[in-house]
């Protein structure tokens, strides 16, 4: 089942996500991101042994580190011709990121959309007695 | 948001500055009532009153009638701002797709020439231009020679064999802005930008073989060499993945120039830095060079096009006349001169979605468009029509010298994508004689004519208002999408 909705924006493509942690936010973001980008088009079996990226961002508070987070997977995923498939956060702070992405060859993906990147516009990481919630909207 | 607008005319409506505390000056928005009902359906008038915010902002927050909801600045934007009194540059006022634009190609053939072979030239110009996300093209560059594309831009292309210095001569700069700074490119927006020269990409880029409908005025019509049912070829690209990795480089950098320079903007998308601190030199240095990656892309594209002719039509690129009409960018900033309030000041005009529209005798222009004015290429969507405009004075005196650039997108892609049957839309483009390829078959409803405004009532505007005035329509016959 799907772990976010899609809001309706003229231009582009955003995503509202909750979730019980920030850590699960920043995880879902991610799974969201990747899953309206591509779709897994051969059988599990068939998959080549996925590739392990360390990722480590800095920002100056979590809206920023939230952008930088998503921004450097869709740059790495361009660059490495790879989409990413899981996420394990190793450490997580208002101001820093350790995960681990699994990316898998590209070309066992049928690629739909192009995100260019993730967005500041009506961005909204808010937290609240459920956890967390999130906006973001995707310049596709 | 409640109702801003005030009428100035029938084709002008201002957000008066005082609607929000922060905004420096009025918005302007060119649209008819007809448009406004559609502008009003999304936040994009917010979002011009939200530009006004910008430091060193002069005359008005200005958006075209294609206007629509982008993130920070408007699609359909043009802010300009005083680079002497403390003017800033936002990467967001001209967004991702960096040098994102669009050429046209005349040809000798008219429609009985073709119309029998459009399936076959679709095809061809397909399996030729690489198209689709993240697509990789058979002209494949080492890491020197990205470095030159970056300063040289189209120039390098013909360098390479994959044009004539003529085609450098009908393009916005020539082909390559002055001011490139290739040390200012991150190691990154290098390795994305690698493997993508010559390609389409995805989304809303085409490459579209037209035919002219109409005419509008016989000496500007002479001018081009244009006539009725004469086929053109148009190109809609931009940077690719470089100039999208450029923008984020350069927004994370920006996000600290906010409080290091005191800047007050509503939307952090917006962020800003004074033109002459060094942040945004960095910025202009690199958004130059993807500007010139993009215009070196569509020369590649413009060659893949002129071999797919060649061979459909057995004859010489020459001999079928495909020579460049003009090569616009729709996405950019420039360093331009106006005359505000009787003084001369260099502005750092951002187009976010809007073309750069000259009028007659610019000295930015080429000698053969002297006298008719810039060309100024407007794309529609795959099933109704493109056009061909000239710029005017009254565009220099009223909007820093732009109009509109395109249909404007009226559905997101997600409403479209729901309410559009595939089938029924490709039977209803082939009825009306139109050949459409995509990568993507995602992309065809995405991008369905009912994904936008009609393009004829935006041209309708912009020419009514003198901003631009009316060459040619175009309708398209044959279109590939990535």
């Amino acid at each position: 089942m799907k772990n976010y909705e899609l809001i309706e924006h003229t231009a582009d493509i955003g995503i509202r996500l909750k979730a019980k942690s920030l850590n699960e936010l920043f995880k879902n973001a991610a799974l969201a991101m990747f899953e309206i980008m591509a779709e897994d088009k051969s059988p599990v079996a068939c998959h080549r042994s996925p590739v392990k990226i360390d990722i480590e961002q800095k920002a100056d508070n979590i809206e920023e580190l939230f952008i930088n987070w998503l921004n450097e997977l869709l740059s790495l995923s361009a660059v490495k011709e790879l989409i990413f498939s899981d996420f394990a956060i190793k450490k997580l702070t208002e101001k820093s990121i350790e995960a681990v992405a699994l990316g898998e060859d590209a070309s066992d993906y049928k690629v739909n959309v192009e995100i260019k990147a993730a967005t500041y516009h009506q961005l909204k990481l808010e937290q609240s007695k459920a956890g967390w919630l999130g906006e973001v909207i995707f310049d596709v | 948001m409640s109702n801003p607008l005030e009428k100035i005319d029938d084709y002008r409506w201002r957000i008066p500055k005082s609607y929000k505390p922060g905004m420096r000056v009025d918005g302007i928005i060119y649209a008819d009532e007809l448009l406004l009902k559609d502008i009003y359906r999304d936040k994009a008038l917010e979002q011009v009153a939200n530009v006004a915010f910008l430091p060193g902002i002069v005359n008005a927050s200005l958006a075209m009638p294609d206007i629509h909801w982008g993130f920070g600045f408007p699609i359909g934007g043009v802010a300009a701002t005083d680079i002497e009194n403390g003017g800033v540059i936002a990467p967001g006022g001209i967004g991702y797709d960096i040098n994102c634009g669009v050429r046209l190609l005349k040809t000798n053939l008219q429609y009985e020439d073709v119309k029998d072979k459009i399936k076959d030239l679709t095809c061809a110009l397909f399996s030729n231009v690489p198209s689709g996300v993240g697509s990789k093209g058979d002209i494949r560059v080492s890491v020197k020679e990205e470095r030159d594309i970056l300063l040289k831009g189209a120039k390098w292309a013909v360098e390479k064999g994959y044009g004539t210095q003529d085609d450098l001569e009908c393009c916005e700069e020539y082909g390559a802005i002055a001011g490139a700074d290739p040390e200012a490119v991150s190691e990154r927006a290098y390795e994305r930008g690698k493997a993508q020269s010559g390609t389409l990409g995805s989304g809303n880029h085409f490459l579209e073989v037209q035919v002219i409908d109409q005419l509008y005025d016989q000496e500007l019509s002479d001018a081009f060499g244009l006539d009725l049912g004469r086929v053109l070829v148009m190109i809609h690209s931009g940077s690719r993945g470089f100039g999208y990795q450029i923008c984020d480089d350069y927004v994370r950098q920006m996000v600290h120039c906010l409080q290091k320079y005191n800047i007050n903007v509503p939307d952090r998308q917006l962020v800003c830095s004074p033109v002459n601190s060094p942040e945004a030199k960095a910025y202009l240095g690199a958004m130059r060079c993807a500007a010139n990656y993009a215009w070196a892309n569509r020369q590649c594209l413009t060659h893949l096009a002129r071999m797919s002719f060649e061979k459909i039509f057995n004859s010489s690129w020459q001999k079928l006349g495909m020579q460049l009409i003009y090569d616009v960018a729709h996405n950019i900033a420039k360093i331009e001169k106006y005359n505000i309030n009787g003084k001369e000041k260099n502005l750092c005009v951002h187009r976010k979605g809007a073309t750069r529209a000259f009028g007659p005798n610019h000295p930015a222009l080429p000698d053969r468009y002297k006298k008719t004015g810039q060309p100024v290429i407007i794309p529609g969507d795959m099933g109704r029509n493109s056009y061909l405009l000239v710029g005017t004075k009254k565009a220099e005196e009223e909007t820093f010298g732009s109009t509109c650039h395109g249909a404007g997108r009226l559905k997101s892609r997600t409403a479209a994508s729901h309410s559009i049957n595939l089938n029924a839309l490709l039977k209803q483009l082939e009825a009306k004689g139109i050949t459409v390829m995509a990568s993507g078959k995602g992309t065809i409803v995405e991008e369905a004519p009912e994904a936008y405004k009609d393009v004829n009532e935006v041209v309708d505007v912009v020419h009514n208002a003198g901003i631009s005035k009316r060459v040619a329509r175009m309708r398209p016959l044959g279109v590939i999408k990535g």
